[in-house]
């Protein structure tokens, strides 16, 4: 009777907590593993991945080509479907791509038959169901402009250079605005200058949002990644690969980007991400 | 712009060549037939006389003009209906697997038959052979359409299939924004080999129905008639009305080809 008794006060606890505890997670990875069927066999890319992403966190993903980043972030966008393990988004199990995780795909996703205007618009329209056209086009042309496109709105995808491409792709994600932003590579085929004014509209988006967004962003730019991020995640080489591990940046906001360098917390973490990819490379040599 | 002028003159070069070889055997051929085949010279002469008066409407006598008229009515009709089925069904077989291997026999068997055998079918279903050949146009225009268009659906990128997803695209909207356009150079390339179809076969069926059009024309009054020049600018006008199909459905694929 006693210990019966315990038990349900322990599970209205439970109960009570849970409510609590959940809003605040955004993303969370469970075991998560990937194989994909190929010619030769099953080939594992990612091997029970656990990651935890809080609402508001700025994340970062870098690790080697092919280690299976974009694997990862797809079984987020529900691109990719998991082979074991479980992952919630907004406290829902991802079942498949919703617009409530925009993408800027690695590769743009441009469709070439449309103007750069039009790209957007058609994913705003399908998108954000609810707006009148009149906002929409708004949207639209609220967000070209800040990706400084807007006098290249009349052009197919194929007349863009890929930097341009890639700033399309990032304005229609940014249109949507969704609560959970996965940016597999997104600034990588940008200068440098153009990639800073990337930056600052990623973060002014973030800031608009009562710093309530989450975003996943894939990169191979340690500076951007300490720049941009709360935690960057390390992975290791695939098959199979794992996370190798997670970098915390204790970094005041705002930040700016010639000051922090400066920073002895910065160098810091900058040393170790750097330690943490070039020691894979010692590794890889010896292998060879 | 120089360079085009150049390339232009060597194409008219090569088609007047051709031409001219054309006529020469065909001179040859009048010779060695001793006139039975006309010479070109006196088929140009059959020719202008058929010309005369092309669209004379009398109830007993139609021009060639209005023959060519009512040939070419048909085949857009069969044509019409034939690719207003095999679009949508394109579309379905190139997106769903399942449908495509449910269908495909059926095609594969329907396919082969030739147009002609369809002709009867059409004249038991329909009484009235005006109908019967369009019938006969209709499915043999189907099938270049149809399997072209399946394949270009069933190839569009995993890419662009994406986008859809990811924005949550209606199927409305995936449909023309992503699946027609991407396929719309697969679907032209159809709809040329179906009108090219078409037309080869509305000459045949036209001599089963009879009625008004080229190839009644070609039967009653080259053949039965005992013209064998009347048959030969049939044969011309036929080639040349041809050649124009193809070439504007090669425009209009042009035309809506985008570029990448
Ligand atoms: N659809 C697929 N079928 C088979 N193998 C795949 C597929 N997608 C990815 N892989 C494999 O999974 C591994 C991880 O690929 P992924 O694209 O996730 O790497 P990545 O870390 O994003 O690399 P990069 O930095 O070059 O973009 C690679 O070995 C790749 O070949
Ligand atoms: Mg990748």
């Amino acid at each position: 009777m006693r210990s019966s008794a315990i038990t349900t006060t322990q599970n209205i606890a439970d109960s009570i907590l849970q409510p609590v505890l959940t809003p605040s997670t955004a993303i969370d990875i469970k075991n998560v593993t990937v194989s994909f069927k190929t010619a030769k066999g099953s080939y594992t890319a990612v091997k029970e991945i656990s990651l935890s992403v809080q609402k508001g966190e700025i994340i970062s993903l870098i690790g080697h080509s092919g280690c299976g980043k974009s694997t990862l972030m797809g079984t987020i966008s529900g691109m990719v479907k998991p082979t074991a393990g479980d992952v919630t988004a907004n406290g829902k199990p991802v079942m498949g791509p919703g617009p409530d995780r925009g993408i800027v795909f690695q590769n743009y996703s441009l469709l070439p038959w449309l103007t750069v205007y039009r790209n957007i618009y058609e994913a705003v329209d399908a998108a954000l169901k609810d707006l009148s056209k009149g906002e929409k086009k708004e949207l639209v042309e609220r967000n070209l402009k800040s990706v400084h496109l807007w006098d290249h709105k009349d052009k197919l995808p194929g007349q863009l250079s890929g930097g341009m491409k890639q700033r399309v792709a990032i304005a229609r994600a940014f249109a949507i605005n969704p609560s959970i932003l996965l940016l597999d590579e997104p600034f990588g085929a940008l200068d440098a200058l153009t990639k800073s004014n990337m930056h600052v509209e990623l973060l002014k988006l973030w800031n608009l949002d009562n710093r309530e967004k989450t975003i996943v962003m894939v990169t191979h730019d340690v500076e951007e990644a300490i720049f941009l991020s709360d935690r960057v995640v390390v992975m290791n080489n695939g098959p199979a690969a794992t996370i190798k591990e997670i970098v915390s940046v204790p970094l005041d906001r705002p930040r700016n980007k010639r000051d922090i360098v400066h920073d002895p917390v910065y160098m810091n973490i900058h040393d170790k991400l750097l330690s943490l990819l070039i020691d894979k490379f010692s590794i890889d040599d010896i292998k060879d | 712009m120089k360079a085009k002028v150049i390339k232009l003159g060597w194409s008219v070069m090569y088609f007047v060549a051709g031409m001219l070889l054309l006529l020469g055997m065909w001179d040859m051929v009048s010779r060695i037939t001793k006139g039975e085949i006309p010479s070109p010279l006196a088929t140009w002469d059959t020719f202008k006389e058929v010309m005369k008066d092309p669209f004379q409407n009398e109830p007993d006598y139609k021009g060639i003009g209005i023959k060519l008229l009512s040939s070419l009515a048909r085949v857009g009709i069969g044509f019409g209906l034939g690719s207003l089925v095999a679009i949508p069904l394109g579309f379905l077989l190139g997106s769903s697997r399942i449908m495509m291997n449910i269908i495909n026999p059926i095609m594969q068997i329907l396919r082969p038959v030739s147009p002609l055998a369809w002709f009867p079918l059409g004249l038991a279903i329909f009484q009235d052979s005006p109908k019967a050949s369009i019938f006969m146009i209709f499915i043999c225009s189907l099938w270049p359409t149809l399997i072209n268009t399946s394949f270009g659906v069933s190839n569009i990128p995993q890419d662009h299939k994406n986008v859809g997803k990811a924005f949550g695209f209606s199927v409305w909207k995936y449909i023309i924004r992503i699946m027609l356009p991407y396929s719309l150079p697969h679907i032209f390339t159809g709809l040329r080999l179906s009108i090219g179809v078409a037309w080869m076969v509305i000459v045949a069926g036209e001599m089963l129905s009879g009625g008004i059009g080229l190839g009644y024309f070609v039967w009653e009054e080259g053949f039965n008639g005992g013209s064998v020049g009347k048959i030969l600018v049939a044969i011309l006008i036929i080639g040349a009305v041809g050649l124009l199909l193809d070439r504007l459905f090669t425009s209009l694929q042009k035309r809506f080809t985008y570029a990448v």
